[in-house]
């Protein structure tokens, strides 16, 4: 009789300890991704290498920096969805040039040219980030390092835009 | 930032830089004109994201003032003054209430700080592309409001 009940225990045991196991193990794969795509937005993008058209064609770019804004879809688990991104795109010579607007200090979005004391800078408002045309951070200003730049392609004439890279 | 715990780190280490909260101001109603109430929350929801999104290093997306469409205002304006007080005592000197009611607009100047109401366009009467550039174009003219605002003195509280 007193076998019989510590074999259910133990039992209950096991299935409790089993139960805990495959909980923690889905918490700690679902939060993980989280935790990564909060704490930096580069390296969420970067987990998809794969190209993307953004809708504009090369002979659309000039050598000043338009905003293009595009769709992504981001894969998380059995979760898709469509999140917003942009760049500021243009020509150097015959190089083509997408930084993304996403300030180094703290994450406000960055405009090109949109403060009168400072022209042909990107200017974050938050707290008077500036950055040069190329996304150098400029000294004196918060932000640590220069914007982050997106891989190029053209195809047929069409730009795509591919991961983020960090710069230092 | 957003009141996430993600975001709660960030803004504990970057706390010096985020002097500004958006709280948005979203009424409920079921059983009479539900749909166009849905329609304001869904709405201000949206802009005050956006908002959230475009100054996220300097700005906390708090969650949303709710109230019965019954409730008066007096009793409303009391309860957000002691949001407001709560969140400026705690270094939030900028506070935006956000909002698509009108009801607000006649209770602006008892407000302590900046009412920002914008008319609601409903989702569904749009293309969601066109509803997202929509959005934007708002956030853009709403945009210089906050920047005129940081470069003012914070406005004092009564107590
Ligand atoms: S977020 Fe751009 S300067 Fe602080």
């Amino acid at each position: 009789m007193s076998n019989e009940k510590r074999h259910r225990v133990s039992r209950r045991q096991f299935l409790t300890y089993t139960l805990t196991g495959v909980g923690g193990f889905m918490a700690a794969g679902m939060l993980s991704p989280m935790v990564r795509m909060a704490l930096d937005p580069a390296l969420e993008a970067g987990a998809d290498s794969e190209f993307i058209s953004i809708g504009i064609s090369e002979d659309e770019l000039t050598d000043e920096p338009q905003r293009v804004d595009f769709q992504v879809e981001l894969e998380d688990g059995w979760y898709t969805s469509e999140q917003a991104r942009s760049a500021w795109i243009y020509k150097e010579g015959d190089e083509i040039i997408a930084l993304s607007p996403i300030c180094t200090h703290l994450g406000c979005t960055v405009n090109w040219d949109s403060n009168e004391n400072h022209p042909e800078q990107f200017y974050c408002p938050c707290h008077d980030g500036r950055f040069e045309r190329d996304g150098t951070n400029i000294e004196g200003t918060p932000p640590t390092r220069p914007l982050d730049i997106y891989d190029v392609e053209v195809r047929d004439g069409a730009i795509y835009l591919g991961q983020i890279n960090q710069r230092s | 930032m957003r009141w996430t715990q993600a975001h709660i780190k960030t803004y504990q280490q970057a706390r010096e830089y985020v002097d500004t909260a958006i709280i948005p101001l979203i009424p409920l109603q079921w059983g009479k004109s539900e749909k166009q109430i849905i329609t304001m929350g869904e709405f201000t929801g949206y802009l005050s994201e956006s908002l959230e999104k475009q100054f996220t290093g300097r700005v906390f997306l708090l969650p949303s003032f709710t109230y019965l469409i019954s409730e008066n205002m007096e009793e409303r304006v009391e309860r957000l003054k002691a949001w407001d007080n709560h969140f400026y005592q705690e270094g939030f000197k900028y506070i935006i209430y956000v909002t698509s009611d009108a009801d607000w607009k006649a209770a602006e100047k008892k407000l302590p700080d900046e009412l920002l109401w914008m008319p609601a366009s409903s989702p569904d009467s749009f293309e969601a592309s066109q509803f997202k550039r929509l959005i934007e174009q708002q956030v853009e003219q709403i945009m210089p409001i906050f920047t005129a605002k940081w470069q003012s003195e914070p406005l004092s509280r009564e107590n």
